[in-house]
């Protein structure tokens, strides 16, 4: 794997730990904080005959503090999902920008969007967008791209990309890429993308 | 195919098969030489060398392979699936014409190490 590659993998690992564990004290501190204040319940009442013991354990599980238990884990979920959608380790980026830059020229205009999104624009005005996912994060092939071109119309869409090795969906050409095959197929969209003429 | 364009699809098959990594490379070949035949995850990560378990070949590699059209998997139950190369794909129809042609000792060699 390249040593960018692996720079980014490590840091990508060892941020989503301490993110991970912060995530965990916030969450102790929060279960502790909303049940040690006081059971704020509903007031249910309950048919005759029902042991005390029961009573209480319900009216502790169905109470507002259990509502806003509930709300503030799926906020903590949320704020796990915004971090894995938006971090995207720096060497990970400059390994990707490089790549690109080194098929298309040096001053080629790549956009880079939160969210681990890459625009390439290409000289013929369409574009490239590239999507980076991230897999198993220990994993050898941890990192890899969705490709999906600008739309295209043209009435041999679908046997061009086949041709290309992608699929065609939509008018677009999409194809899923792992990281090590990032410049030879981004070549190869390329190649497909200047196949189909403008306004055939 | 007419013959004036066979020399153009084997240009465009060279590229693709060097576009891909190692593994969708392998997966290729060994799919190729095995047709008609169509093969289970298990056997296939055994015919690339694939060190992994098959599960992870199927949740990436696999699946996008089969989104391009480049192989076919049959679900024969849940568990168990045949997956083989797309021969109707423009360019890989092309290999696995080569392999039957050329491919034979290749072939048994891929047939011998699924016997086992």
């Amino acid at each position: 794997m390249d040593c960018l590659l692996k720079d980014a993998q490590g840091l990508y690992i060892s941020r989503q730990r301490i993110t991970i564990a912060t995530l965990m004290i916030i969450f102790t501190v929060v279960l502790h904080s909303f049940y040690s204040s006081g059971i704020y319940g509903f007031g249910a009442t309950f048919p005759e005959g029902v042991p005390a013991s029961w009573k209480e354990i319900f009216d502790v599980v169905v109470s507002l503090n259990t509502v806003a238990f509930f709300l503030a884990f799926s906020l903590i979920v949320f704020a796990y999902g915004l971090w894995s959608w938006a971090f995207f380790p720096s060497p990970a980026v400059s390994y990707t920008v490089a790549a690109l830059r080194g098929l298309f020229g040096q001053n080629v205009r790549i956009k880079h969007s939160i969210g681990k999104r890459f625009r390439v624009f290409l000289e013929s005005g369409r574009h490239i967008d590239v999507r980076c996912r991230i897999k198993k994060a220990s994993s050898e092939d941890w990192l890899g791209y969705r490709f999906t071109s600008c739309p295209l119309t043209g009435n041999n869409l679908h046997s061009v990309a086949l041709r290309h090795g992608m699929s065609s969906k939509d008018g677009r050409f999409t194809t899923w890429i792992e990281h090590d095959e990032l410049h030879h197929r981004a070549l190869l969209m390329a190649k497909a993308i200047a196949s189909i003429t403008p306004g055939s | 195919m007419a013959d004036n364009d066979t020399p153009r699809t084997v240009y465009e098959l060279v590229q693709l098969m060097s576009s891909l990594n190692e593994t969708r490379r392998a997966i290729l070949l060994a799919l190729g030489h095995m047709y008609p035949r169509s093969v289970s995850g298990v056997q296939l990560s055994r015919l690339i060398g694939y060190s992994g378990k098959s599960r992870s070949l199927y949740r990436g590699v696999l699946t996008h392979m089969q989104e391009d059209d480049m192989i076919l998997i049959d679900e024969l139950t849940p568990r168990l699936h045949a997956i083989r190369i797309n021969s109707e794909h423009p360019l890989l129809s092309v290999l696995v014409e080569l392999c039957r042609k050329y491919g034979k000792d290749t072939s048994k060699i891929y047939a011998k190490a699924l016997e086992e």
